[in-house]
């Protein structure tokens, strides 16, 4: 077992690396000079020159990456251009509030998914089944951050139920779970988050089921006299594995995906930064947002693949 | 895809009950199953009027996509001949939907294609050519593929400065790595099949193996999932757009609409579910049609 | 939205006892808030929240909640009545007047006995600390972004002098008879507190301390700041009446009117005028008052189409404002000059009426058909109204006339970056759409022609020259008549007119929505507004 942890730590590396010069060379496809790219534009000459000098613009490239990843390593990604913040404060910050997000859609999304793909693979062809598929496809078709400016107009502005923008009442790092009037500002984002990871963990559920049920041991079983009941629990806990791992992947792909619905509720997260950055050009946030949420989301397939190689050693591949 | 198996094929017998051969007669099984699938058939007739609404957008569309007019501004379903109403700058709504369907269709479209080409290729490239180049080229895409998809879309665009032409670059880059992975996971499995063998046995060169036997069943599994891409793509470039990193105003995109109409849902909120509808639609003919495609084509698989 | 516990769960009684706790503690905590003054919630454009460091980034919606609550200037504004244009008063000096034998040097008499809010006295010495704080990069406290934001205004200072305790003396780069208006943009911050945390600004951000009607409380960064009443306010008049100020940025106008309508902010700047209709029938007061505001393109005198006078006239020839007022639901008036009609030295300008034709000839004299232009735009801001949909119209009426128009989109900090850096640094825009505040003569007729205010030294962006305009502006500051100052001034607004030098497009009406529970607010006709006498029931 440790010997496969460490196998894949040893494959990660690498990826992470890779991770790192893409994020490195989005200074450079940012059409323009890339030391503009870094700098706010009412700057003084000599700070200019104080930037030059201090990110290596005027040493050859891999030099420049070795510069930029040695500061990203000790957890400087230089200044945000707009707030002139320490880049790593405000993105792990946003990350924290992204976190909250996806740390209530994902199990929702999973608890929702899996009973409905449940159901649709226990009665596969049937209506019930077609119904499921439907709204498994609708899930996933549905631009989620539409789905959410509805969702604001209809219960917020036209109904007053629930708050239309922001992280709580008293700013984000006043939210608590344990506040119901918090609490409320999670439900929409929380929904229209989870929409579509909904659709793909009841589509393969449903594909899962349906497999594991033409399978021979569980011919076996209702063979051996199990009621209808017990042989579905025995296929829902086979199904079990694969769909977490699908829910794994789900996690890290809300953690890294979540600019459109965070940009709708305006919820201070990764995403939200992101999407400022992004108008506003500020290089720096950009990499280093993208740099943490991409390595977040290596870690999670990391950790998804190892949790599913201890649960079924069926799957441990070389 | 030249089929050398010369196994006769009765015509007065159920194509489904023939054994399933590799490459004679499985053509003709997946028409005959897409033929007798109604949804399939259904939203594969929308999509081709979505399309056909697109390239005959100017013969088709009742008004000019960029005549503003200051006092018809945002005007309900039906006024004045606007069929379903104006938008913030009173041009007609039905009008921009139909022109912005072509900048949302090309950019679902294009990049797959490119995605598809470029990535077949790679994977191709990769399953024949040896230990080094094979973990050369799926390294690279590993890397590529340890970005959630929006992530990277987001990254790419908008490091670049938004764009049709960067949001193309973004969205191939980001379908690439996939498409690379299943081509070249197919070629890997058909490479050790047996036939391959006897054809090279009996002195067929490797262009020829290629051509006449590999891409023929390699590309089922590449057209299946590039066909489920087509949907993501769509929803993905509008999102780019509703981020402001696609097309540019005045031009007519249903991302870029979904987001100018947000401020106006206070005078009329059907109007911003207009665009978002047109999205939500052309996004699920495309899912269901290629769950369909896949349900037809994956006999063996 | 109670959730019931599940029946079989042991721990039922202790959740219950703990949830009815939390739920008796959230009603006590939300009782003690609803005091008399209540709390007020202001939703802004801007995209981030100003700097706290002195002068504030984010245009002067930045002074107008952040600047002017935390820190004074010595001069300050009066911002008490909507009935009449807004005027200099005394703020942290209580008197200025010329030196007669040097006419380059003001004394500024000090107020006395003001205190900061960390407790330190306000002195001459602050004064001079402060001048070197946003000048003199030698200086342990020189603070490079101040520089950056303050550059504008300190283009005609030389030097400030402590004369006194309580008087300092400014001796100004050149002559000029307007001087005193510079000193009202000038925020004074608290030696003591930057020495106490050693110069770290970053710090000092989070805990800034000046003479202002309001004290820091708390700031989340992006997303809120937090401001209470200081009451030991050397103006006891304009205490805060609220509990708590809480700014927003919400540089998205339709999450602005759904905050309000949730009821999540009372106080909303510049709501779209789509959403008036829909704001007045759930009961939100919109106030609207006449200010010295334009929506124009600043454009460049160096480079590219619009050095030709013949193509400026034709951008104004080809504009027809009254579609702009009708876009804006009638929350605007239409502009023909550098400034608004009810200003004193408007004069009789010249009017560019709309007329498309000329426009044309007018650009095939100039041999510049299709005529094509780069423009800078943002996406919100303080005082740029409704700017994509506006830019939308002013494009194809643009097109029409024979421009072939090229929008750069961008946030409204950077743009602001764009105005401070200067043509010479953004050579290929041709015009950028920044919203100008003309509260003061300078700012309004005479610092965006000048040669002493070339970018970016202060607000010539284009580098206009003229030599005319240049004599006009001189004596402008040699007079200290002010009857026959103000004819001289009609003379240079009338001349810039006739010099096309900026598209003039529109007029804010400075539209605001309230709730319906804030009271005493007084609309007034200036940029900077008071937010002290607010209330909140």
């Amino acid at each position: 077992m440790l010997a496969l942890i460490l196998r894949r730590l040893f494959y990660a590396a690498p990826i992470a690396l890779g991770v790192s010069i893409v994020c490195f060379s989005l200074v450079y496809l940012a059409p323009g000079d890339p030391l503009q790219a870094v700098m706010p534009a009412d700057v003084t000459p000599d700070m200019v020159e104080m930037i030059k000098h201090e990110y290596g613009f005027d040493k050859p490239i891999p030099v420049q990456y070795a510069l930029w990843l040695w500061r990203a390593l000790q957890g400087d990604f230089g200044l945000s251009i707009g707030s002139r913040r320490p880049v790593i404060v405000d993105v792990l910050g946003s990350l924290q509030n992204t976190l909250l997000l996806t740390s209530f859609a994902v199990p929702i999304a999973f608890v929702i998914g899996y009973s409905l793909g449940a159901i649709a693979g226990c009665f596969p062809g049937r209506w019930l089944d077609r119904i499921v598929t439907g709204f498994a496809v609708m899930g996933v078709s549905v631009p989620n951050y539409w789905l959410g400016i509805v969702m604001v107009i209809a219960f917020a502005v036209e109904l007053s139920w629930l708050p239309a923008t922001g992280m709580g009442p008293r700013g984000s790092d006043a939210f608590s779970i344990f506040s119901l009037d918090d609490l409320r500002y999670l439900v929409m984002p929380v929904f229209t988050l989870s929409m579509v990871p909904v659709g793909i963990i009841a589509r393969s559920t449903r594909a899962a089921v349906a497999e594991i049920r033409g399978q021979d041991f569980v011919v076996t079983l209702r063979a051996k006299g199990l009621s209808e009941i017990a042989v579905i629990r025995h296929v829902l806990k086979n199904a079990l594995p694969q769909v977490l791992a699908v829910m794994g992947l789900q996690f890290g792909y809300l953690m890294g995906g979540s600019i459109l619905i965070e940009t709708v509720f305006t919820w201070p997260g990764s995403g939200f930064l992101l999407a400022k950055a992004i108008i506003n050009r500020d290089i720096p946030v950009l990499q280093g947002a993208i740099l943490l949420l991409s390595l977040v989301f290596v870690a999670t397939n990391l950790v998804v693949d190892l949790l599913q190689s201890a649960i079924d050693p069926r799957i441990r591949r070389a | 895809m030249a089929h050398t198996l010369a196994v006769s094929t009765p015509t007065d017998v159920d194509p489904d009950v023939l054994p399933a051969t590799i490459v004679r007669g499985y053509w003709q099984s997946v028409a005959y199953r897409l033929r007798h699938d109604p949804v399939t058939l259904f939203f594969g007739a929308v999509i081709l009027l979505i399309i056909l609404a697109a390239i005959f957008a100017p013969l088709v569309a009742p008004y000019d996509p960029y005549k503003e007019s200051v006092i018809a501004r945002l005007k309900p379903f039906g006024w004045r001949g606007h069929l379903i109403g104006t938008d913030e700058l009173g041009r007609d709504l039905l009008t921009r939907i139909i022109y912005g369907g072509r900048i949302s269709l090309f950019m679902g479209l294009a990049p797959v294609l490119i995605a598809t080409i470029v990535g077949s290729a790679l994977g191709i490239l990769a399953g024949f050519g040896g230990r080094r180049i094979n973990t050369i080229i799926m390294r690279t895409m590993d890397v590529f593929y340890a970005f959630p998809s929006v992530l990277l879309a987001v990254a790419i665009s908008g490091a670049m400065g938004g764009g049709i032409t960067n949001g193309m670059i973004a969205l191939s880059m980001v379908f690439t790595p996939a498409l690379c992975r299943i081509s070249e996971t197919a070629t890997a499995q058909v490479r050790s099949l047996d036939f391959i063998e006897a054809a090279r046995a009996s002195g067929a060169g490797t262009f020829t193996v290629l051509r006449h036997h590999v891409l023929g069943n390699v590309l089922g599994p590449i057209f299946i999932y590039a066909s489920s891409l087509v949907s993501v793509s769509i929803l993905l470039a509008s999102g780019l757009s509703f981020l402001g990193l696609g097309v540019k105003p005045p031009e007519p995109d249903w991302g870029l609409m979904l987001s100018t109409l947000r401020q106006s849902i206070y005078v009329n909120p059907w109007i911003c579910a207009m665009p978002g509808a047109a999205i939500f639609i052309t996004s699920i003919c495309f899912n269901l049609v290629s769950d369909g495609i896949r349900a037809a084509m994956d006999v063996r698989m | 939205m109670q959730i019931a516990p599940s029946v079989s769960n042991p721990n039922r009684p202790r959740r219950l006892l703990r949830f009815l706790l939390g739920a008796c503690a959230l009603v006590g905590v939300s009782l003690s808030q609803a005091q008399a003054g209540g709390v007020l919630t202001v939703a802004m454009t801007a995209g981030d929240i100003p700097v706290t460091t002195g002068t504030p980034d984010q245009g002067f919606e930045g002074f107008r909640f952040v600047g002017w609550s935390l820190y004074d200037a010595l001069v300050g504004w009066d911002l008490s009545k909507a009935d009449k244009p807004s005027d200099i008063i005394p703020g942290l000096a209580t008197s200025w007047s010329i030196d007669p034998n040097d006419h380059k040097r003001w004394i500024f008499k000090l107020r006395q006995g003001v205190k900061f809010h960390d407790g330190c006295a306000f002195n001459a010495d602050d004064v001079v600390w402060n001048y070197a704080r946003m000048t003199d990069n030698k200086s342990p406290q020189f603070f490079a972004q101040q520089f950056a934001l303050n550059r504008g205004y300190m283009t005609n200072v030389a030097n400030i002098e402590k004369v006194d305790d309580f008087t300092v003396a400014i001796t100004t780069k050149f002559v000029e008879s307007l001087f005193p208006y510079t000193m009202s943009y000038i925020p004074m911050v608290s030696r003591c507190r930057a020495e106490e945390l050693k110069y770290d600004w970053n710090a000092f951000a989070m805990h800034p301390s000046g003479t202002g009607p309001y004290r820091f409380d708390r700031m989340i960064p992006r997303e809120r700041l937090e401001l209470v009443p200081n009451k030991d306010y050397w103006n006891p008049a304009r205490v805060p009446h609220q509990d708590r100020m809480i700014l927003i940025p919400m540089p998205e106008a339709a999450t602005r009117v759904a905050a309000l309508l949730s009821g999540q902010v009372n106080f909303v700047e510049a709501p779209p005028p789509d959403t008036i209709a829909r704001l007045k029938s759930a009961g939100m007061q919109i106030v609207t008052n006449v200010y010295p505001h334009n929506w124009p393109f600043t454009l460049n005198f160096v480079k590219g189409p619009f050095t030709d006078l013949r193509v400026r006239q034709a951008a104004n020839y080809a504009l027809n404002r009254a579609d702009f007022v009708e876009l804006l639901g009638g929350l605007a008036t239409e502009e023909y000059a550098q400034v608004p009609p009810f200003m004193p030295y408007y004069g009789k300008p010249v009017r560019y009426e709309f007329n498309a034709k000329k426009a044309t000839e007018l650009l095939k004299a100039a041999k510049c058909y299709p005529c094509e232009i780069t423009l800078a735009i943002s996406t919100s801001g303080s005082g740029q109204m409704q700017p994509l949909p506006m830019n939308d119209l002013l494009k194809s009426q643009m097109e029409e006339a024979g421009f072939k128009v090229n929008f750069k989109v961008m946030d409204w900090n950077a743009m602001l970056e764009i105005a401070r850096g200067g043509v010479d640094k953004f050579p290929d825009i041709d015009g950028y759409n920044g919203s100008r505040a003309l509260v003061d003569p300078v700012i309004a007729v005479i610092k965006p022609v000048a040669k002493a205010y070339w970018s970016p030294a202060g607000a010539n962006w284009g580098h206009f020259y003229n030599a005319d305009i240049e004599k006009l502006v001189a004596d402008i500051f040699t007079e200290f008549d002010d009857a026959k100052r103000m004819a001289l001034l009609t003379k240079l607004h009338e001349a810039e007119n006739e010099q096309a030098i900026m598209i003039f497009v529109v007029h804010d009406v400075n539209p605001r929505a309230l709730s319906p529970h804030v009271k005493g607010f007084v609309q007034s006709q200036h940029w900077f507004q008071d937010m002290t006498p607010i209330s909140v029931e």
